[in-house]
Formats: C-alpha cells, sequence, structure tokens
C-alpha cells in the first residue's frame, strides 16, 4: 500500500512524465481561464497525442491539463461573475461579492488556497479509501443514488434565508429548478415533456447556458446600472492587496475546508452525481458553519466561508471520480469517458485490476492532480494581484468583454442558437430573482439534482417495489436528509436559549 | 485499349478533384457531443483522410449536439452547401424516426449522398457470469424473471430486450432510466439487474473481464460474436421477425457518413475512394485497434439499399413496429 504509493510519486516525478505534466497545466490553465472552451474537448483533442507516450506520462499530460480547468475556472467566477465551467458557478455567490466589496484579491487567494488543500485532502483521503473503494461504491445502488440526491436537495433548507418567509422562498426555488430539470425526452416512456415542439429542448437544459444566464447577466445589468468599476470606487492598490489575507482565512476555516474537500471526494467517488452536485453541497454545508441570524445573512452577500466550501470541493472531487473510471471502468463525467479512452490506447484495462496489480499507476494519477494543483496555485499567486485590479476597470470598458466572455461561454456548449436564448431567458428570470430577493442556489440545486432524484427513484421502485426504503444506508441517509433539513431549527432554539 | 481509356480519365479527373480540395477545409459534422462513439469514429478518420484525400485538404470534427443527431442530419441536409466539404455522421437510428414521423424530421435518409459506413455496430445481450444459464435457449426455457437495466426507450438497450420480451416470452424485468450504458453496466456489478443488451464495442471490455457473457445477438454481426444466436432467426411469426428486422436493420450502417443530397458525383466519388483507403491504411488499423473500436467500410450504394429497405415498409408493419419501438438517445 504505503510502497505503492510512494511508487506512484516517483513515476511521476521522472523528468518526462514531469514535463508533460507542465505542459498540460499550462493548457488547462487557459482553456479553464476561457469560459466555452469546456474541458471535455480540450482532452478530446490532445487525445491523439498520447499514442507514442508511456501511460504514466500520458496520465500526467491529460490529468494535469484537466485538474487545473477546475482551478483556473474559479478565477473567472470571482472576477466577472460568468462560471468558466459548469463546475465552478457556486463560488460566484460570494466569490464576486467579495470582488464587489473591493477584496477580490481576498477571494481569489481563499479560492486557491482552499482548492489546493482541496486536492491535497482528496488524494489523501483516496489513498486510505482505495482498500475499500469497490465495497464502498457497490453498496450504493440506485436506492442509495436517490437518497443522496435527496440529502442535496434538503441543503435547500440551510440555503434560504432564515424564517418562514424565507423557507418557502427557498423551497419554491429550489421546486422551480426541478421542474426544470424534467424539460426533455422522460427516459421511463420517451414522451417529450416541455419541449414547445422545439428540437433543441428535446435532450433537456443544458446546465451550462442556464448557469451563465442566472448568475452573469445579473451582475452585468448590475455593474451596467452602477455606472462604475465591478469594486465600486475603490483605489487599485487596496483591491490587489489581500491574497495572503484569503490564505489565512482558509487556516482560519480549517476544518470546514477539509469537511468540504470530503464532501467532495465523496460525492466525486459516487459514479453519476456529475461535478456541479458537489460544489454546491460543499456550498449549503459552508452556510451551516453560520453561526448567528447576522452571519447568514453575509453569505451570498460576500462570506469568504462561501468560497472557501465550494472552492475545496471542486478539486478534491476530481480525485474521487478517477475511482468510477479507474476501478469501474465507469466515467462519472464527460471528461473522464475521454480518459477511459486513454486507457484502451495506451493498453490499460479498467477495472480491479487497477487497485491491486497497476496501483502504482493509478496512484501516480493521483499525484498527478496534487502537483498539477500546488503548481497552478503557486503559479496564480504571482501575478494574483494584478489579475484582481481587473475590478478597479471602469464598467464601460470591462462590459463588452464580459458579455463576449458570457455569450461564446454559453453558444459552445451545444453550438446552437438556442444556448443563447437560454442564457438571455435564465439570465431575465435569475435577475428578477435577485431583485425580489428570492435564492438563486436553491434553483440550481434543484436543477443539476432533478434528473438524477427522478431516474434512481424509478429505478428504485421499478427493481425493489417498497423494499428499498428498508435497506439500512437508505435509513441512514434519510436521518441525515431530515438533519439537514432541521439543523437551521435546532440551531435557532439554542441560540434562543443561549440570549 | 479500354486499360488506356481509364488511364486518361483518371489522369483527366485526379488534377481537377486535387485542384478542387487544395487548400480547403472539410467539416465532418458529428450528432452529439464530444466524448462517445460517434465523435471517436469521426476523430480518428478526421486524422487519416488528409492523406487520402487529392490536394490533401484539412479535416476538422464539428460538434452539432442536440434531439438525438436530428438537428445535425437536418443541418446537413438543408443548411450546408452541396460542395462536398460538409460530411455529416449521425445517430444510425435516424430513419427509424423518419419511418415513424418524428416531428422535426426534415431529412429524407435514402436522398442523402452517401459515403457509406464507417463501421456496423453489432447489438449483444449480455447477463452475468454468476447466473446458472449458459445460454439463450437456457434462459428461455428457466421462465425464471430476469432484471436487465437500459437507458431510455430508442436505445438498443432498451429497444432489444422489450422485444426479446414481447415476442420471444422471455421473462424480462425491464428498468431503464440509467445514465448511460456503463452506468448500467456498474448496476450489473452490484448485482442490481442481471444483464443489459447495447453495442458489442460497449461491452467487450466487461466481457474480457468475464462479469457477463453474451448470449443473444442481433442480425449485423461483428468478428468475436458470428456464433451466437441471432434474435430474429428465433422469432415465432413472420410479423414478428419482421419488427425485429426492422428494429436492427440501421446498425449494419452502424457510423453512417453522408453530404448534401445534391453533392457533385466527382465529390463523393472521391470521398467514398478516400474512406475506402483510409480505413485500411495500417496506420488507422493500428490506431482503432489499440482504442478497441472496429471500423469496417460498408459501401454507400449498401447504405442506400438498407435505408430505402428500412424506408419501404409496409403500413401495417410500421403501425405495429410504432407500438413498441419510439426514436430517442
Amino acid at each position: 500500500m504505503i510502497e505503492a504509493l510512494f511508487e506512484g510519486l516517483f513515476l511521476v516525478l521522472q523528468w518526462k512524465p514531469l514535463a508533460f505534466m507542465m505542459l498540460g497545466i499550462v493548457l488547462g490553465f487557459w482553456v479553464g481561464l476561457l469560459p466555452g472552451l469546456g474541458g471535455a474537448t480540450t482532452l478530446a483533442l490532445m487525445l491523439p497525442f498520447i499514442y507514442a507516450m508511456q501511460p504514466v506520462e500520458a496520465f500526467a499530460f491529460l490529468l494535469g491539463m484537466h485538474a487545473v480547468v477546475a482551478t483556473t475556472g474559479d478565477i473567472t467566477s470571482v472576477l466577472f461573475g460568468v462560471p468558466g465551467e459548469a463546475a465552478s458557478a457556486a463560488t460566484i455567490l460570494d466569490g464576486h461579492a467579495m470582488a464587489k466589496k473591493g477584496e477580490a484579491g481576498r477571494a481569489l487567494g481563499a479560492a486557491l488556497a482552499s482548492s489546493l488543500v482541496g486536492a491535497l485532502v482528496g488524494a489523501f483521503a483516496l489513498a486510505i479509501a482505495i482498500p475499500m473503494v469497490r465495497p464502498l461504491v457497490l453498496t450504493f445502488g440506485s436506492p442509495e443514488l436517490f437518497m443522496l440526491a435527496i440529502v442535496g436537495i434538503a441543503f435547500i433548507a440551510s440555503l434560504s434565508a432564515p424564517g418562514v418567509r424565507g423557507m418557502v422562498r427557498g423551497f419554491l426555488s429550489g421546486g422551480l429548478g426541478l421542474l426544470c430539470a424534467t424539460v426533455g425526452q422522460d427516459p421511463q416512456a420517451g414522451i417529450a415533456r416541455y419541449t414547445f415542439d422545439s428540437l433543441y429542448l428535446w435532450g433537456g437544459l443544458d446546465i451550462v447556458p442556464v448557469l451563465v444566464g442566472v448568475f452573469a447577466i445579473p451582475e452585468i445589468i448590475d455593474l451596467a446600472i452602477r455606472r462604475s468599476s465591478i469594486a465600486g470606487t475603490l483605489p487599485a492598490g487596496r483591491v490587489s492587496k489581500g491574497a495572503l489575507e484569503g490564505v489565512k482565512d482558509t487556516f482560519r476555516h480549517f476544518w470546514l475546508t477539509i469537511r468540504c474537500s470530503l464532501i467532495g471526494t465523496f460525492i466525486g467517488i459516487m459514479p453519476g452525481m456529475g461535478g456541479a452536485v458537489a460544489q454546491w453541497m460543499a456550498y449549503g454545508h459552508a452556510t451551516q458553519s453560520a453561526r448567528n441570524a447576522e452571519e447568514r445573512k453575509g453569505f451570498g452577500a460576500g462570506d469568504v466561508r462561501g468560497v472557501l466550501g465550494p472552492g475545496a470541493a471542486n478539486n478534491s472531487k476530481e480525485g474521487g471520480s478517477l475511482i468510477p473510471t479507474v476501478a469501474f471502468g465507469v466515467p462519472g463525467s464527460t471528461a473522464m469517458a475521454i480518459l477511459l479512452g486513454g486507457f484502451f490506447l495506451l493498453g490499460l484495462v479498467p477495472g480491479p485490476d487497477m487497485l491491486t496489480q497497476h496501483l502504482p499507476v493509478t496512484f501516480s494519477m493521483v499525484w498527478t492532480i496534487v502537483i498539477a494543483n500546488v503548481v497552478t496555485v503557486i503559479a496564480c499567486f504571482l501575478f494574483l494581484d494584478h489579475l484582481a485590479r481587473v475590478t478597479t476597470v471602469r464598467g464601460t470598458v470591462l462590459i463588452p468583454v464580459i458579455l463576449v466572455l458570457i455569450f461564446i461561454g454559453s453558444y459552445t456548449s451545444n453550438n446552437h442558437y438556442g444556448d443563447i436564448l437560454l442564457t438571455l431567458v435564465f439570465g431575465g428570470i435569475g435577475y428578477l430573482m435577485v431583485v425580489a430577493g428570492w435564492p438563486r442556489a436553491p434553483f440550481v440545486l434543484g436543477l443539476v439534482l432533478g434528473k438524477i432524484a427522478e431516474n434512481y427513484l424509478y429505478i428504485s421502485v421499478a427493481r425493489y417495489d417498497a423494499a428499498w426504503l428498508m435497506r439500512p444506508v437508505v435509513l441512514m441517509l434519510i436521518a441525515i436528509a431530515l438533519a439537514v433539513i432541521f439543523w437551521p431549527l435546532v440551531q435557532r432554539r439554542r441560540r434562543a436559549a443561549h440570549a | 485499349m479500354r486499360l488506356v481509356l481509364a488511364v486518361i480519365a483518371a489522369l483527366a479527373a485526379a488534377p481537377a478533384s486535387a485542384q478542387y480540395y487544395a487548400g480547403k477545409t472539410v467539416a465532418i459534422v458529428v450528432g452529439y457531443k464530444t466524448g462517445g462513439g460517434y465523435d471517436a469514429t469521426a476523430r480518428v478518420l478526421a486524422r487519416h483522410l488528409p492523406k487520402h484525400i487529392p490536394g490533401k485538404p484539412t479535416v476538422i470534427v464539428q460538434n452539432m449536439p442536440g434531439a438525438n443527431s436530428i438537428i445535425a442530419a437536418n443541418h446537413v441536409y438543408t443548411v450546408a452547401k452541396p460542395d462536398g466539404l460538409t460530411i455529416g455522421t449521425f445517430n444510425r437510428n435516424l430513419p427509424i424516426a423518419q419511418l415513424t414521423k418524428v416531428d422535426g424530421v426534415k431529412y429524407d435518409m435514402a436522398k442523402f449522398a452517401w459515403i457509406g459506413s464507417a463501421a456496423s455496430e453489432c447489438t449483444v445481450f449480455a447477463i452475468r457470469t454468476d447466473l446458472p444459464y449458459k445460454t439463450f435457449e437456457d434462459l428461455r426455457k428457466s421462465k425464471q424473471q430476469i432484471v436487465i437495466g437500459a437507458t431510455g426507450p430508442g436505445a438498443s438497450t432498451y429497444d432489444f430486450p422489450l422485444l426479446l420480451k414481447e415476442f420471444l416470452g422471455v421473462n424480462i424485468k425491464l428498468v431503464s432510466g440509467y445514465q448511460s450504458s456503463a452506468d448500467i453496466m456498474l448496476a450489473v456489478e452490484r448485482k442490481e439487474v442481471d444483464g443489459r443488451a447495447g453495442s458489442f464495442t460497449s461491452i467487450r471490455p466487461f466481457i474480457d473481464r468475464n462479469l457477463v457473457r453474451p448470449i443473444l445477438r442481433a442480425r449485423a454481426t461483428e468478428p468475436g460474436v458470428e456464433n451466437l444466436p441471432i434474435d430474429e432467426d428465433l422469432a415465432p411469426t413472420p410479423r414478428a421477425k419482421a419488427i425485429m428486422a426492422l428494429r436492427s436493420a440501421p446498425e449494419i450502417v452502424g457510423r453512417p457518413y453522408v453530404m448534401h443530397p445534391n453533392t457533385p458525383g466527382e465529390h463523393l466519388k472521391t470521398m467514398r475512394d478516400a474512406f475506402a483507403a483510409a480505413i485500411k491504411d495500417p496506420e488507422l488499423v493500428a490506431e482503432s485497434k489499440k482504442a478497441k473500436m472496429d471500423l469496417e467500410f460498408l459501401d454507400g450504394d449498401f447504405a442506400i439499399k438498407v435505408m430505402k429497405e428500412v424506408l419501404s415498409q409496409p403500413k401495417d408493419v410500421v403501425e405495429e413496429f410504432s407500438k413498441y419501438i419510439k426514436f430517442g438517445e
């Protein structure tokens, strides 16, 4: 075990894999920054180059690139409020709010430092979990995956404003998200739902154009109305300081960062949950750390913990999502599906052997993710201060640039004008939600979990009738879901008792 | 004399098309996002085609996902120019969408300028190796219920077992809603379901790993599964056989490649020759062998024959067929 761990490290540290990894990092860095050019597309484009490589070199190259995309995607989220990747949208809520308060540097510092901690914790957790990872994944059947989605949906309770009014709004917003998730051809009878005879809507609402609309459009309207820079009228000098403060924040809330990293790893290991889910569940958990109503209100308005949670989960999930791909040949995402193609090209067969015979190769992948993150974060810190200064550029200059990012970002998801329309429609909905004070996070949670919940509920009932409700892990997850829902109430009761 | 004429004709034709394609860009429009089999096949071809097209044009891949490729097919049929520079590759089941009159279909599969197919995709039916059934006959005779996982209607994972249940009397409980064929495989591994149907390419790694055993296949075949029994040979009535045959016919043209209907004959011939040569190219063969994708060129004329066969079914067969099969995925 330990031997394999170090053998994996030494495999990566040879000069050739290391050189290929650096190349991958440079590529991934730009792909992550530019919204639209997705990580998956880039992987597909790079796949032919691995023919001549050894397995360890090839994975250092591909994974190095893939690991960095999620990290640098957070930068666009914080600075402009435009999600660089579907998986980095949760960072916008507090990260961009911080940028507007003139704390862009601190937000970036926190996002990057927590990414790094996330990657390290994720890798460490994986190393410990590898002997039991097969039974763990096999224990989670469809009923368990359904309940996991329900636990995720239960986080709406903590993502809503306190009080009855806030809760009702939160759950209605989540309901809208669930409703939007039903658009498209249903997988049981093949009936087209809410497609309005449009071919584009057959496949359902694509998550990227919707997220770009819901988050980026309201920000750009806001920026246009304020007629100032993103950070208001603050002098450039103040904005760019604070990256170090963000790093300190990571250690100030160290346990939160660790917990969110573990959430990310766990969701990553679960096949079929998807990258966006991990980040939002981590964000939901981060909001639970608010000690009083005052602090709770701060979330969404620029609380650094709202950056740390998603930042950590974002990178720890990458290590986790390697597991279903490597150990079962079941890719958890498009990027992983392409990586799986790489396995075959290199003559490796994904399956149990990868956790025994080829364990060093598997560990070399985990190490790649770790090293790639360390390198990226250090590189980022070198020019973080300059990046943060973008938030002091006049809005009139910045708006055209951001608009281009927004529309390219959404259009490239399907290369269809429907993407643009979707962004505009959901931009309008997002703006109304912001103006009326309705929370957007529950909506996204409903949207990303709706399809998962629906499919696994159907499978559970079709396969096990009602018996699935009595499975031990299902019961455990029901208890957790209830705890998540009632946690805000208990907390308030306790505070009332104290006061 | 004829040889001389042929040589002269070849000499006359070659420079013309060499001039035509030189310096141009050919786009292969794929009806799916990156990451799937259609995309992977197109990308392998795009890398090796330029060598075999006179004038060595650049060949790129464009992804145009949506509505299970109907959007891309409509695009190539109605929007793309008939200039031999746009090639489309779509869901092999598009003729089924046309046959069952799905809303939004603007193409006619029999009218495309067919380059051909890059592979045939064999559907196999595989069950867990720890089940007591060694052959399909064992399973059918046992009358025991077997749980089969599927993605959804319109996919071979769903339609193939559905017809087995309806016509061959296999006691199948069909559970659909899995997000991908790989997810079904995981469900097989945790014994949530007993097996699945699907393309041989996607199931093969799990057969190699001895997790599942193939026991039945559809008409289209590939090396490695020739000896399995075929579903339609077991059909009890001619009607049942016709429906099973109709379901599997598009699989013979597993990776269809077409151009706009009005594409000039010389460009079509250039492309057919280029595809035939590229798929035999030793470099491509070595590469696709590594990637575990078996490519085999099937001429456009034969593909058109298959399309016409599918589209000319009598009305009553189509009606009966539509009761069971819906276009999707």
